[in-house]
């Protein structure tokens, strides 16, 4: 690289960096600040009175900690759900051919079409029929419709990508189809299935309009809706909503970070070979 | 259709039975009470359980962003809880479709409430919610801005000549004399504006509910007067389009604004994290030789036409409804005269919002009300981005609504 | 080879919870679009109340601005960090972790945080451009006729652009160095090889991404809806929101239901449209 072009990846990199980052940063400075001086004319960089006192009322003076119990719960139940109903139609998809298939997989990306807000009130009810309201189970049905779509053709192209030579021969060694998957395809596909997992998990645990409109006990709210939970009829505690912000956050880039490896690896082989 | 009803009212039957863990059975009763209330109404709770030994009270909290959403999606999918509070202006949707039963068996002493809160909640003739909260927005001040100002805090601006002459006097050095709102859900600015139309004499739609009345000489010369406090004189401040009663109440409490227009409801909350300011509740400015207006805010209890346990629901509101239980859940006054007299009231400070109540007026009873409201906020918005003129914009928003009123 | 119907068997559980989950809505649907508050047929009468609505036409022009505007620079600012982060520089592994943190951060918290920060009287962005002097007076970004939209798709550029930036970084992972040398024994610079190896090789990568982002961006709500819900006079209101409104905050279900089958229509032929487009190129849908 040329000293220039040295400069030049330096500097992008660092407003890359400023850029992703400040909204994140000013989430945090706001987090500790009391509320007074939220409201100050012109803002301050650095809190006068730093305090954690958001984050007591937090973790000790609201529902937040069941609430994130939840969230852990739901999100690790839909993504499960999602991954062993994505590896199984995948395979399917990506390794046969049979009569309609073009059409079921549009269907799949179907769900993600639908408009929101006309979704709601006939879910709910069909949620209802099936006693699903207010539960665990519920919430995670619902979320397939979020997260089974890109899933199942993330893998569908990551299993496309595994060469077909690799499994025939294990057939010819007397293993089931299902003894290949499991025993060949799916340990060659880590990568993969750890990018669907990554982004299972951060869409349920992010989502917000489902979980209002379907978890209306408190035994089953997510963190999303905890952060509703600090605005009131005619105010909102920002502080208090800041330093939830940073406890939702932080689970998940942790685990982003964690496995950001397989996931930049798995999303190449989804994106690329299909 | 109707076999989706049917499916409905099977889902609600199913659920019924089987929800047995935490939902309500009989002599169980499922309220939902706003975050903000919810203190109290455990409070209740507990004395009304002593009072009906065989009623279980279950409490939901509901939060207040997405409450209306939340409302409708329980409503229509036919299985509720058997208590809700809602907004006086919400009642009259849920009647028109069916979401709700009539309550006139339930309510006493009729004649005890204040009127306009029964003529929100009425359709068709029967009631369907009764009211508990009323409030009237007045106007708040900063009283140790007057006196820079070289203004009488005790003879306060009454008339809108004086109160814009006072506004212009407290702008000054980045400070704004008199907020108004631009922003946020369409009722902070209906709840602010509508009353100047209303004190001028005009109306959004005529009594008969058949013709739009926006765009007549006297709204709109009292439009004018509201939105040229931003668009004119500049008394308002820059945020005046993002900002809605909260960001108002935020920049009253920076001392960045010297008077804004608000209910009791702000007044706890300035005295805690600005104990400095002191409060001057002003009425709210009229034309001269009129009187000032107000909408009539406020909650009711509604019970879903799903609900379980309607029977016990209702003695639930019987016992509630009682003065003093009203009284002590209401936020700002409570919708019975009777209610007025507990101590509660009868500070200083409330004087003026008391003062205002009588001036309260509900808002049209119309089935596309929301609609109707939301073409008029556009129109007040395009006012104040300055896409069009007064007139301009009040002859389209006049044009939205004749259509939805012929539909 | 296997039966004809193995590879249905396989995809056979998905297809049913999809289904279970869908397959209501979607008649409910219909039908609430063409019945009236009672229940009874009244044809086309919710389409035409939505049609003659002025917000409407607003609401479809305001979708395409916002998810043209959002898809173009997602695209372009993504492709350009995935180029960047695939350069050798020190600190490479940190700025790549620290440029994913806009995706995972929830949409709710982004929306409120931006707001915050674009506030015209308490946000850190007037302050930090009136300071200085580059401007001399508070823009109101999200109120203003000509700010809010680009400042609505800023903010959705910025959630989203990381997400493309991982998903092209993977492409670029994939294609063979020598390709690369060759080139520069050729004496090519950064930018021809940017324009004659990089783009080409990562095109279906990028072609797959576009059609992701054109999906979420159509059925978009929480960013606009928790900042400005549509306004201000309509400005940033799109299709998707307006469905909400119209269904709940308007009671009008039976309208809101007709403008969903509309909306539901047109996505499904742009999409379609897209994927007939790529499947003729032969890069997705074999």
């Amino acid at each position: 690289m040329t000293a220039r072009g040295r400069i030049a990846t330096y500097g992008a990199a660092g407003l890359v960096v400023v850029v992703c980052l400040f909204p994140f940063l000013w989430m945090i400075i706001s987090s500790i600040k009391v509320l007074t001086e939220l409201y100050t004319i012109p803002p301050t960089w650095i809190p006068e009175a730093p305090t954690l006192g958001n984050y007591a009322t937090v973790l000790f003076d609201s529902n937040i900690p069941r609430y994130f119990l939840n969230s852990v719960v739901i999100s690790v139940g839909s993504t499960g759900l999602a991954l062993i109903l994505a590896i199984f139609a995948s395979y399917g998809f990506a390794r046969f051919q049979f009569r309609g298939k073009t059409y079921y997989q549009s269907f799949i990306l179907v769900g993600q079409l639908l408009p929101t807000a006309a979704i709601i009130v006939p879910l709910f009810i069909t949620l209802r029929y099936l006693d699903l309201v207010n539960t665990y189970l519920g919430l995670i049905l619902v979320y397939m419709i979020v997260t089974l779509p890109l899933s199942v053709w993330m893998l569908t192209s990551y299993f496309k990508a595994i060469p077909r030579e690799l499994e025939e021969a294990a057939i010819i060694d007397g293993a089931s189809r299902l003894g290949v998957l499991f025993r060949i395809t799916l340990p060659l596909s880590l990568p993969g299935l750890v990018a669907v997992m990554v982004y299972a998990f951060v869409t349920t645990w992010n989502e917000f309009i489902f979980a209002l409109c379907f978890a209306t006990d408190s035994s089953v709210k997510t963190l999303p809706i905890g952060l509703a939970e600090f605005t009131t009829e005619f105010n909102t505690d920002w502080g208090a909503v800041m330093a939830a912000s940073v406890i939702m956050t932080v689970p998940i880039a942790i685990l982003f970070l964690s496995m950001q490896k397989y996931f930049v690896g798995g999303m190449m082989a989804g994106a690329t070979k299909g | 259709m109707a076999k989706i009803k049917t499916l409905a009212m099977l889902a609600a039957g199913v659920s019924c039975l089987a929800l047995a863990s935490g939902a309500a059975s009989a002599g169980e009763v499922t309220w939902w009470s706003p975050n903000f209330n919810v203190e109290r109404a455990e409070e209740l709770k507990v004395k009304f359980e002593a009072a009906n030994p065989d009623i279980t009270l279950n409490i939901e909290s509901t939060t207040t962003n997405g409450l209306p959403q939340r409302i409708l999606t329980t409503l229509r999918s036919g299985s509720a809880p058997d208590l809700i509070d809602a907004q006086h202006p919400w009642v009259t949707g849920y009647a028109q479709n069916d979401l709700v039963l009539p309550l006139d068996d339930v309510i006493e002493d009729r004649d005890d409430y204040n009127k306009a809160a029964i003529d929100y909640v009425t359709y068709e003739g029967k009631l369907w919610g009764v009211p508990y909260r009323i409030e009237a927005l007045a106007v708040l001040c900063n009283r140790g801005h007057f006196e820079e100002a070289g203004l009488d805090p005790e003879n306060p601006p009454a008339t809108w000549a004086e109160f814009l002459d006072a506004a212009q006097k407290l702008t000054h050095d980045g400070r704004s004399g008199f907020a108004i709102t631009g922003g946020g859900e369409v009722g902070n600015t209906i709840f602010r504006s509508v009353p100047f139309i209303w004190e001028n004499g005009g109306e959004l739609v005529s009594a008969d509910g058949k013709t739009a009345e926006v765009n007549g000489e006297k709204a709109v010369e009292a439009i004018k007067y509201w939105t040229d406090m931003y668009t004119e004189y500049g008394v308002s401040p820059a945020s005046t389009l993002e900002n809605d009663g909260t960001a108002n109440r935020r920049l009253f409490i920076a001392e960045k604004v010297s008077c804004y227009q608000s209910g009791q409801f702000d007044i706890g909350s300035i005295q805690k994290e600005n104990p400095a300011i002191d409060i001057l509740p002003i009425m709210t400015p009229h034309p001269e030789g009129g009187n000032p207006s107000a909408i009539l805010g406020g909650w009711s209890w509604v019970i879903p036409s799903s609900a379980k346990n309607p029977d016990d629901a209702k003695t639930l509101i019987k016992w509630l409804a009682q003065p003093e239980n009203m009284g002590f859940y209401t936020d700002t006054f409570p919708a019975r005269v009777s209610a007025m007299d507990l101590p509660r009231f009868d500070e200083p400070i409330l004087k003026v919002f008391g003062e205002m109540l009588p001036y309260g007026r509900p808002l049209p009873n119309h089935p596309r009300w929301v609609q109707i409201a939301q073409a008029y906020f556009d129109g007040v918005q395009r006012i104040l981005i300055g896409e069009q003129d007064v007139q301009a914009s009040m002859d389209d928003a006049a044009s939205d609504i004749q259509r939805l009123l012929d539909q | 080879m296997p039966g004809r119907h193995t590879g249905l068997l396989f995809a056979l559980p998905a297809l049913f919870v999809l289904a279970l989950l869908v397959a209501y809505p979607i008649v409910y649907t219909v039908i609430l679009s063409v019945t009236d508050l009672g229940g009874s047929f009244n044809g086309t009468e919710n389409f035409r109340n939505v049609l003659a609505a002025r917000a409407t036409p607003r609401a479809f022009q305001n979708t395409l601005w916002w998810v043209g505007g959002s898809i173009v620079f997602q695209v372009v600012l993504g492709t350009a960090t995935a180029i960047l982060l695939n350069r050798d520089f020190f600190g490479r592994s940190t700025v790549r972790a620290i440029a994913v943190i806009p995706w995972v951060v929830p949409g709710i918290v982004a929306a409120t945080t931006w707001a915050w920060m674009f506030h015209t009287e308490f946000g850190i962005i007037n302050y930090m451009l009136t300071g200085p002097g580059i401007i001399d007076e508070p823009v109101g970004w999200l109120t203003g006729r000509h700010t809010v939209m680009p400042a609505m798709i800023a903010i959705n550029v910025w959630k989203l652009f990381p997400f493309v930036a991982i998903m092209v970084l993977a492409g670029l992972q994939s294609i063979p160095k020598d390709l690369y040398e060759a080139a520069r024994m050729d004496g090519a610079t950064f930018w021809d090889e940017v324009r004659y190896i990089t783009l080409p090789q990562v095109r279906p990568v990028i072609v797959a991404v576009t059609l992701l982002l054109v999906i979420w961006a159509l059925n978009h709500i929480t960013t606009i809806y928790a900042i400005t819900r549509g306004g201000p006079a309509n400005l940033t209101l799109i299709t998707p929101i307006q469905i909400f409104r119209l269904g709940f905050e308007s009671f009008q279900f039976n309208e809101a239901a007709a403008l969903s089958v509309m909306f539901f229509m047109v996505a499904m032929v742009i999409v379609a449209l897209y994927i007939r487009f790529l499947a003729s190129e032969g890069e997705i849908g074999r």
